[in-house]
């Protein structure tokens, strides 16, 4: 399990897609970052939970990029056509879903820990430069959240991935669910008065992990539902890959 | 060992392997042929595990192929369909593979430099010809050192000294008591390196033989040329010998040129040609196969 473990990162580290993703998140977080501290007027700078804010603002693009990325380490092999030598290496079909699983969930981690970087980096310079104080103790929680948050979202995308096969139907599909077909759902719920319901869905339970706002389902029940949607896009990826015959 | 017990592979209302039983001894290099279509790529992906059989089992080694352990490094397979990621370098593919294969980095180097391919290794996949492309897939075959090699037309893109050279490194692998099945749709390529040959047309097993039996259906009649062509016909015809006239005081003759040379002798015959008509082994394929061909051509 190990040396197919190893196999798929380095997959990865040696793929110039994977730096490409690296960099968008490094940026992005960049730019979040530095919106949010220059954004914030000077009084409320001195606010605790601004760090809290910054670290999960700056973080959340970075669970999108590991939703893509974990769908992409997987969908890649049936794109490429290296599916086949890959399970020649790993027959067991079981076993490479969960090696995938497991990779989508390191590739997040990594993704976040170049985030986290950035976004310290940022934050220490401007924010002495201003005088404000530290507060890791809020910053902290935040980058723990958002480490959680990324995890999940890196296992729930190779799940997807999976699932799906296509690298276009789930790229695309997934893009469309978050930004489209879950609002939508959103709305309907709320002209129902089943607004609760809602952040029971898949993107709201992912953004839950990572919100700096406090509304919807607690962080421990945005995990839960998070992993429930992670499990069961899972169990799909088995069924759907276990029995494909590969031609 | 490669054992095929009663395969048999539906693509829903599609027919691809019917009901084939065949096996690969260790030590032999076997042959899969048929025509385009004929099931031999499906057949090989199922002892790889890749496709599932609807009916029937295949073993590698005394076992389905998904229950070896280190399977890159008992069984080596080359399928026709590339499967490196064109924006990975060759080498670093190889290490991929050898990394999820357990298997000593140092061996990539050494399998880079049996096909060649040393000085190619750093390039993008995506940059690499037919020929560079066959020799990585070769190269990853070789790479656990395997015991079973299964090779789905490993000569294409091959030139003809890569493809003389694959010949004899198989020749040696099997020398090694290594079993390897490898599939062509031309016999003649495929002839001089292996010792049993597995024919199969529209999914069904049409002959397993030893090479040396396809060879010797490849001799037919015999021609004889003399100037008294008339009188040997005749005496031919007293001995129930099938004679066909084909011109030009020529005969065609169902039997051997020794019969036939000891018969014009005795009976002060003069012959100014005695030659056996020989198939190509393409027409005996295409005779075994069904395929419409034309003998001769």
């Amino acid at each position: 399990m190990t040396r197919l473990f190893a196999a798929e990162i380095l997959k990865l580290r040696t793929l110039r897609s994977t730096w490409g993703f690296a960099f968008v998140a490094m940026l992005l977080a960049t730019l979040v970052t530095a919106g949010n501290i220059g954004g914030t007027p000077a009084r409320d700078r001195l606010d605790p939970d601004l760090q809290f804010r910054i670290v999960l603002d700056a973080a959340f693009p970075a669970s999108i990029l590991a939703l893509l990325v974990g769908m992409i380490l997987v969908t890649n092999e049936f794109r490429h056509g290296t599916i086949a030598r890959t399970l020649l290496a790993v027959p067991r079909r079981a076993r490479f879903v969960g090696i995938k699983l497991l990779t989508g969930a390191a590739a997040g981690a990594m993704l976040m820990l170049i985030t986290l970087t950035v976004i310290a980096a940022t934050s220490v310079i401007w924010l002495g430069l201003l005088d404000v104080p530290l507060a890791l103790d809020r910053a902290g929680d935040g980058a723990g959240r958002a480490v959680t948050g990324v995890v999940i979202a890196g296992i729930l995308g190779a799940a997807v991935g999976g699932a799906v096969h296509s690298q276009v139907g789930a790229l695309v599909g997934a893009l469309v669910w978050i930004f489209v077909a879950e609002p939508v759902c959103w709305v309907i719920l709320g002209l129902l008065n089943l607004d609760g319901v809602s952040e029971y869905l898949p993107a709201a339970s992912l953004g839950g992990i990572m919100d700096s706002g406090g509304g919807g389902l607690p962080f421990a029940g945005s995990v839960g539902v998070a992993l429930a949607w992670a499990a069961l896009a899972a169990v799909l990826a088995l069924v759907r890959t276990g029995r494909r015959d590969i031609t | 060992m490669i054992e095929v017990e009663r395969l048999t592979k539906r693509y829903g209302a599609t027919l691809a392997v019917d009901d084939l039983s065949f096996t690969v001894a260790p030590g032999t290099v076997t042959g899969f042929l048929g025509p385009n279509g004929a099931g031999k790529s499906t057949t090989m992906r199922a002892i790889l595990g890749l496709v599932h059989p609807s009916a029937g089992t295949t073993a590698v080694l005394g076992m389905p192929y998904r229950e070896l352990e280190r399977p890159l490094q008992r069984v080596g397979a080359l399928l026709e369909t590339f499967d490196a990621h064109p924006g990975r370098s060759g080498r670093s593919h190889l290490r991929v593979l050898a990394v999820a294969g357990g298997i000593p980095r140092s061996r990539v180097e050494e399998v880079l430099a049996l096909v060649d391919m040393a000085g190619a290794g750093r390039r993008r996949v995506k940059g690499y010809s037919l020929g560079m492309r066959q020799r990585l897939g070769l190269a990853a075959a070789l790479l656990g050192d395997p015991e079973v090699l299964v090779l789905d037309e490993p000569a294409n893109g091959l030139d003809p000294q890569g493809i003389r050279w694959l010949r004899d490194f198989l020749r040696s692998l099997a020398s090694d008591g290594r079993a390897i099945l490898i599939s062509s749709h031309v016999l003649a390529e495929v002839a001089q390196t292996v010792d049993d040959v597995v024919i199969i047309h529209r999914g069904k097993l049409v002959r397993h033989v030893a090479m040396g039996d396809v060879e010797d259906m490849a001799a037919g009649a015999t021609t004889v040329r003399s100037p008294d062509a008339a009188r040997l016909a005749s005496l031919l015809a007293e001995l129930s010998l099938g004679v066909r006239e084909i011109g030009d005081g020529r005969l065609s003759v169902a039997a051997p040129p020794e019969r036939i040379g000891a018969l014009a002798a005795a009976n002060g015959v003069v012959l100014h040609e005695l030659s056996v008509e020989r198939a190509t082994l393409e027409e005996v394929f295409l005779e075994l196969t069904g395929e419409p061909g034309e003998r001769g051509a």
